[in-house]
């Protein structure tokens, strides 16, 4: 396998051009949606009746913000420092919004690590039981990935904490950063994404066990369990490593929802507070950073894709599956 | 919003059934004791920790309210008395204060808590810094001209016209002393709560934004308002505010003794708590009621008959039977029956849907078949803006409509979130013919500036200055220098409001409510309705 050949390197080069172009695009729309909405946080938070103020107090206040000035004017300013790598200052709490990421990146990751690896042992215990759990309960098997698709997580969180947390006691929903909350929150967060692997590892291993080479392992006496796993598990598993590239998206998605029951503060409520109070910089931040991870988990997708079939040729052609 | 009010309904159904059984455990009210760890769950920590900027927030008063002292303190009933502020006097016409403070006060930086320190306060509340982006305070009196330090204890400020209101602003929520040194710090770093250094009961120990806040109480504290009846350090060791979000978490949470206290449960669940054995408080804050502004230029209310029709239409007991449980009042007046100089005026604004109807006739406003009133093939029509600022708003609002379409208005509810709110919903907006008003203030000074559009008065009604009675009474309170005379003014002035049917009063307000451990006991509040932690122990 010479992943270095001439053509990959064009390839890469090309790919990580439009990465670029991407992330700036991500910056751009976000400014620009965010500032046809109607209003900004300085002034949002001015205009709350409990505090009094007048419209000239207001007014010199958003001046000193620059959010009186023209939009575009705005974009090039945010833009010009963006380029130079200065995310800016939240426009809710006054803080480096470098300093806001970097406070909740690790719960955020830590959970979204902790729930894939959930997902991905549910998904394969229930792909290896539909396989060989005897009947009824292999095929009874099947219905699970529909059944965690269809429950919607927030009533898996809430199930869980009633029970673990007020019912026995096991975790204190207030001490969310320790192992065991981590745990349930990172299984209601793993679960529906479990469902996706599991369908498709499910798939995936119909598939392979039709096969001829199977049937000839079979013939020559190999076991079921030995059968998976030296010959049907590694072609399975590769729409696998696709589903996973993006569920990255839904990890940081359904975040938001799980970091709310479980009263952690992660990215996902960084955003939920940003999107409610217009705040521009911290948003712009967030998509972002967004677009990075997806661009480059997308990446090393496509570089995983060549090592479990080497089929799959990492040229320009063939990789743009 | 339809996740977050999704959640809500499923938690609420959840929760609730789940944690029925539980129980309070024995809350014995045994003598004071010192130590002990308290937990506090909150929906949010607001916005920025820039002092002058958070310190209207629901949220931030908590922390602000043990970190820092102020020079005023205020009680439930607005009275004010001493705290940093030993005594104070005034000249015959109110326009200079003289406040002598007292001795040995430091911040918890070692700074002196002194005349200096009094004056950069004033300073930075009067008029902020609009160059480091730096709010005033908004209801610091705009008639501040100055202050300066006479000696090392003694402040003199002065003011251009009479200021009766000096003295009880004091001890608003947003008037909290703060470290000159944290004060001189550019607004990024003064957004680090931990930089922002008081001379409070507490210290922040750690914080953690939007997730928590852990306070240490302070062991040389010694200068607590007489009024509390407490001296010397706190006697919780730690004070623990962490943010859940979710209303029926945090209620869960404390039933189940996870937590001591969650801040906002629902009104409707308190009886179910109490039952329970948990304790619910429901203090007032001073303020006005929550009510409608009418804006008088919109038809119409321009028509006095239509406006009072509309104040009789309004069933009270029934919003305060079907939205709130029995902790609550109905106005008796615009503004909080507890503000000093608050009187009843009940009788002027009583639910009589018959008068209601008569005065609609009288005006030419005749029913139709489908029971909604016209006039020259013109509806009587009517739309309301829950006040987003406010839960039980659009509940009112809604039972509030249902009131007045029996009388013949034809009534349209129109929601918005904060953000659309505060673009589109603004006193006297021709599309905003009542402005629902939540808001509070410490001294009964502040209706003066609000009713009209003199010394750049807020004119909720939009009258201008048309309405010479009016403007007399109101300027009358705003500037008046003997409290006594003030009060029969203000009298007059909430008379002369409701006749003229200006303002609609619903009902009074607890904005803050509490669900308490029954271990935690000896909790003060004061006029604002913050929880006090510094005279509690746990038992």
């Amino acid at each position: 396998m010479d992943l270095v050949n001439p053509g990959y390197a064009t390839y890469a080069l090309r790919r990580s051009g439009q990465a670029i172009v991407v992330v700036l695009l991500a910056y751009v729309f976000t400014f620009v949606v965010i500032s046809v909405l109607p209003g900004d946080p300085v002034t949002n938070t001015l205009r709350n009746p409990q505090n009094g103020f007048t419209e000239e107090e207001i007014a010199r206040i958003v001046a000193y913000y620059g959010l009186d000035q023209p939009v575009l004017v705005q974009l090039l300013d945010s833009l010009t420092r963006f380029l130079i790598g200065d995310l800016g200052v939240s426009l809710r709490s006054n803080l480096p919004v470098s300093r806001l990421l970097v406070e909740v990146l690790p719960s955020t990751l830590v959970l979204a690590g902790a729930a894939l690896a959930v997902a991905v042992v549910f998904a394969f215990a229930i792909a290896f039981g539909v396989h060989y759990l005897p009947r009824p309960l292999g095929p009874a098997l099947r219905a699970f990935p529909s059944l965690f698709l269809s429950v919607p997580n927030f009533l898996i969180g809430l199930l869980l904490i009633q029970l673990f947390s007020f019912q026995l006691g096991l975790f204190r929903v207030i001490d969310s950063d320790t192992g065991v909350a981590t745990f349930f929150a990172a299984v209601t967060l793993g679960i529906p994404v479990s469902a996706q692997i599991a369908e498709v590892l499910i798939a995936g291993l119909d598939h392979e066990a039709q096969q001829e080479y199977a049937d000839v392992a079979r013939s020559r006496g190999l076991g079921q369990v030995r059968l998976l796993v030296r010959h049907l598990l590694k072609p399975s598993s590769l729409p696998v490593v696709t589903v996973l590239a993006l569920t990255v998206g839904e990890l940081l998605g359904g975040s938001l929802i799980t970091e709310t029951i479980f009263g952690r503060t992660g990215v996902g409520s960084l955003v939920q507070r940003s999107v409610t109070t217009q705040d521009l910089p911290v948003l712009q931040a967030v998509v972002t950073l967004a677009a990075v991870v997806f661009v480059v988990v997308n990446l090393a997708a496509d570089l995983v894709y060549p090592l479990l079939d080497p089929r799959v040729h990492p040229r320009a052609g063939a990789a743009a599956r | 919003m339809t996740t977050s009010r999704m959640l809500a309904i499923v938690a609420a159904a959840l929760l609730a059934s789940g944690c029925a059984g539980g129980a309070a455990q024995s809350g014995t009210s045994g003598p004071p004791r010192d130590g002990g760890d308290l937990t506090f769950l909150i929906d949010s920590l607001g916005d920025t920790w820039i002092p002058n900027n958070s310190a209207i927030s629901s949220f931030q008063g908590h922390i602000w309210g043990h970190v820092t002292d102020k020079l005023v303190y205020v009680d439930e009933q607005g009275t004010p008395s001493p705290w940093i502020a030993e005594s104070w006097d005034q000249n015959a016409d109110a326009t200079e204060f003289t406040l002598h403070l007292r001795g040995g006060v430091t911040f918890s930086d070692g700074t002196p808590l002194d005349a200096a320190a009094v004056v950069a306060n004033l300073d930075i509340w009067s008029a902020g810094d609009p160059a480091r982006g730096i709010n005033p305070i908004g209801l610091f009196p705009k008639t501040y001209e100055g202050a300066e330090a006479v000696d090392a204890t003694t402040v003199r400020v002065r003011f251009t016209s009479p200021t009766l209101g000096f003295i009880p602003t004091l001890g608003y929520h947003g008037s909290i002393l703060i470290s000159p040194k944290s004060l001189a710090l550019p607004p990024d770093q003064q957004a680090d709560l931990s930089e922002d250094i008081g001379s409070g009961p507490y210290v922040v120990e750690s914080w953690k934004e939007d997730d928590s806040v852990v306070l240490r109480k302070r062991p040389d504290y010694n200068w607590a308002p007489a009024a509390l009846g407490h001296q010397g350090p706190a006697r919780i060791e730690t004070l623990t505010y962490k943010v859940v979000s979710e209303q029926q978490v945090r209620t869960s949470s404390v039933v189940s003794n996870q937590a001591d206290v969650a801040y906002n449960p629902s009104p409707k669940e308190l009886a179910t708590f109490k039952a329970q054995g948990f304790t619910v408080a429901a203090p007032r804050y001073l303020g006005f009621v929550n009510g409608y502004a009418i804006n008088t230029k919109v038809a119409p209310f321009d028509d006095v008959r239509v406006r009072q029709a509309l104040q009789r239409g309004v069933n009270r007991d029934e919003i305060l039977s079907t939205v709130y449980a029995d902790d609550w009042l109905p106005a008796e007046s615009f503004i909080q029956s507890n503000v000093p100089g608050a009187t009843d005026h009940r009788a002027t604004f009583a639910y009589d849907p018959a008068q209601a109807e008569s005065l609609l006739e009288q005006s030419g406003w005749a029913k139709g078949p489908d029971g909604v009133r016209t006039r020259n093939g013109e509806k009587l029509a009517i739309t309301l803006h829950p006040n987003p600022y406010l839960a039980t708003s659009e509940a009112i609002d809604e039972l509030v409509a249902q009131q007045l379409r029996t009388i013949g208005f034809d009534v349209d509810i129109q929601t918005f979130d904060v953000v659309t709110y505060g673009e589109r919903v603004k006193v006297k907006s021709p599309a905003v013919p009542a402005y629902e008003v939540t808001r509070s203030f410490i001294d009964a000074g502040t209706v003066g500036g609000v009713l009209t559009d003199a010394n750049k008065g807020e004119d909720w009604f939009n009258v201008q200055q048309s309405d010479t009675r009016l403007v007399e009474l109101a300027t009358g309170v705003a500037g008046a220098s003997d409290p006594a005379a003030r009060n029969a003014l203000l009298d007059e002035l909430q008379g002369y409001v409701l006749e003229q049917a200006y303002f609609v009063p619903l009902t009074q307000i607890a904005q803050r409510l509490y669900l308490q451990s029954p271990r935690v006991q000896g909790i003060s509040y004061n006029g604002v309705a913050y929880a006090n932690f510094y005279t509690a122990w746990i038992s």
